[in-house]
């Protein structure tokens, strides 16, 4: 590929995101031609300097009083102002609440091709899963330009020592043509401390059913000395448990020597919240189901039949 | 206001798929049941709010696809939309977003909605890009992940909060005509009405066919799918149930979690 390839990288509590090294990482398997970073913020010049040092591509600081907090319009427009001048040209965004609100506007903004949640590339195929994880599809990029978005964690960072630091360019932001304000950032309604300190964590997914049947969980986690229960998205949406208990991205991230999901199909953003845990149990109809993939030890098996086996079986081997 | 929405059919569950050798596409067991994408039931779930709220306001229900998505579509006029739209797409395995909101885009321009609502993600081909590539085909503004909405219809805005990583918001002011995608747990969808119900068994749905609204070049095809890398499958605890928990039991005890 002779295009030029661009990285947007993300700012996390004023530091440049893991996210965006391991967006170094995957232009370096597209291209052996360098990268350039573009960094958006209000004020950016220390941490574009940064990202520019340790990975020793060219950046762009981007600036503006409006970019202070994420902004659809504000940083789709300043985005745009950058590139524009080297389309055709690939871009790369992290797969986050950020990459998937940008990457389709700047695709259509380019007529490129839009590949989104991309784990893996080889041979021009971008590999991303489908149907919660249970196939895995391949996409080939059919335009000049191409927009993509890394699931988080899919490509190491990039660690390798730059000869010397990339270039820095800074750039004022124009203000953008239409009114759109962020205008507040709120902190998550739900945290649980129970989840953070437990060592045993037993999650319960849409597979248990109904409401009644999440009492098989609570007995299940009251077997396990220090342990609470975790759920996924699904299981609060439906009322089953409170918000406080979700896993996952737009939930708790959690690691507790012992995660036990049953009923849990194993979708990314429910992974990403737990696949740290340092033994993973699943429990599960399915023998396909992607969250197999993550655990140490699976059972296929109905868990409203064979959570109350386990718990006779558990009460017999107790003398 | 005038709004629309955007449900997909989706299989009901993931165990009825499999992958056709023949075509490396993803093929449906006889015994395939489809429905709304869950993220689509929020979405229509919240136009019905909207309607509650401003009187004189319609929803209608649009969706991409073969003759069996007519099915969702009456599922949303079940719930309360008013008015059907259905754009007749081949069942052709891989279907791009980009298509899919070419042709939404297509049917809306002249349509004067004010707000076009669609599900965060598609639960089967999880590319969360529909609703900003209609937004950005229309030249709207728009705002994913919208976990809350508020219209100020005297000033034409929209304040939403946006759910981002790790349960934070950010909150969003713009103007409408606009486009939301919407996170699931913002309402509870409602279950349908009788008298939905029957409205929505004699109500015929506008059909359109994609070849007249003019289908796009592809900008991606799909070189197939597989399943993913099985060397990263678990142990599987062999055995009847009884031999399963016995061996969990083990498992634990081994492992120190059980005392
Ligand atoms: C931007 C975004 C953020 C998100 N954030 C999160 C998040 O933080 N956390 C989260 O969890 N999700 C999140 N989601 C939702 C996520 O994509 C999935 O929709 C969700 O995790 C699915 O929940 P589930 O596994 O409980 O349900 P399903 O996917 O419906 O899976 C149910 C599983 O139960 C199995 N099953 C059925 N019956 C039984 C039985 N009797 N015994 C055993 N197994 C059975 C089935 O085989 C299936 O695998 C997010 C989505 C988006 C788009
Ligand atoms: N075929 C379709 N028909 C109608 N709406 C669709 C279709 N495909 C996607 N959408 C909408 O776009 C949203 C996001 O889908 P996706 O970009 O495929 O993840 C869905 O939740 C729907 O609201």
């Amino acid at each position: 590929m002779g295009i030029k390839t661009f990285i947007i990288a993300e700012v996390e509590q004023g530091a440049i995101s893991k996210e965006t090294y391991e967006l170094v990482s995957f232009a370096g398997t597209l291209s052996e031609r360098r990268p350039v970073i573009i960094v958006l913020g209000r004020d950016i010049e220390a941490q574009a300097k940064e990202v520019a040092g340790k990975t020793g591509c060219d950046t762009i600081a981007v600036s503006g009083e409006h970019l202070e907090l994420y902004n659809t319009q504000a940083y789709s427009e300043a985005i745009m102002d950058v590139i524009r001048p080297d389309s055709p040209c690939c871009v790369c965004i992290g797969h986050t609440s950020m990459g998937y609100d940008l990457a389709p506007f700047i695709a259509v903004k380019q007529n490129a091709a839009c590949i989104t949640a991309v784990e893996s590339v080889h041979g021009g195929l971008f590999s991303r899963a489908i149907c919660s994880g249970r196939f895995t599809e391949d996409i080939i990029p059919e335009t000049e330009s191409v927009v993509v978005t890394i699931l988080p964690g899919a490509f190491p960072q990039c660690n390798s020592e730059p000869k010397g630091s990339g270039s820095l360019i800074t750039v004022k932001a124009t203000l953008p043509k239409r009114k759109s304000r962020t205008f507040a950032v709120t902190e998550s309604l739900y945290r649980d401390h129970a989840l953070k300190d437990a060592e045993v964590i037993v999650s319960a997914g849409r597979g248990v059913g109904k409401k009644e049947n999440i009492s098989l969980i609570k007995t299940l986690a009251s077997v396990f000395p220090k342990s609470a229960v975790g759920a996924s998205r699904s299981v609060c949406d439906l009322g089953w448990l409170e918000y406080n208990h979700q896993i996952g991205t737009t939930g708790q991230s959690v690691s507790p020597r012992l995660y036990i999901a049953c009923g849990i199909s194993g979708a990314i953003q429910h992974v990403s919240g737990m696949k740290d845990s340092q033994n993973i149990m699943a429990i599960n109809t399915d023998p396909n189901a992607a969250i197999f993939r993550v655990a140490h030890w699976c059972i296929v098996e109905d868990l409203t039949t064979f959570i109350p086996i386990f718990i006779e079986e558990l009460k017999k081997s107790i003398p | 206001m005038k709004i629309l929405v955007c449900v997909k059919q989706v299989p009901d569950s993931c165990e009825t798929l499999h992958i056709h050798e023949p075509t490396g596409w993803i093929a449906n067991l006889p015994s395939a049941v489809f429905r709304m994408n869950r993220f689509d039931e929020f979405a229509v779930e919240e136009s019905l709010l909207i309607k509650e709220r401003l009187p004189g306001t319609v929803a209608h229900a649009l969706s991409v696809g073969p003759k069996r998505v007519n099915s969702t579509i009456r599922r949303a006029l079940e719930m309360g939309a008013d008015h059907g739209i259905h754009i007749l797409y081949p069942d052709a395995g891989y279907i791009s977003p980009y298509t899919v909101a070419t042709l939404i885009t297509t049917y809306a321009r002249t349509k004067d909605y004010d707000l076009i609502l669609a599900g965060i993600m598609a639960e089967d081909d999880m590319a969360c890009q529909t609703g900003q590539l209609i937004a950005a085909l229309m030249d709207l503004p728009y705002t994913t992940s919208v976990i809350s909405s508020e219209i100020d219809d005297e000033a034409g805005e929209i304040v939403v909060g946006r759910e981002i990583e790790g349960g934070r918001r950010l909150m969003v002011r713009f103007e409408l005509p606009a486009v939301l995608t919407i996170q699931s747990g913002i309402n509870t969808p409602r279950y349908p009405s009788l008298s939905n119900v029957m409205r929505a068994r004699s109500q015929q749905h506008e059909v359109i066919r994609a070849e007249d609204l003019g289908i796009p070049q592809v900008r991606e095809t799909c070189a197939g799918l597989r399943l993913p890398d099985s060397a990263s499958m678990g142990t599987f605890i062999e055995g009847s149930p009884r031999e399963k928990a016995r061996k969990m039991i083990q498992v634990l005890h081994e492992k120190a979690f059980l005392p």
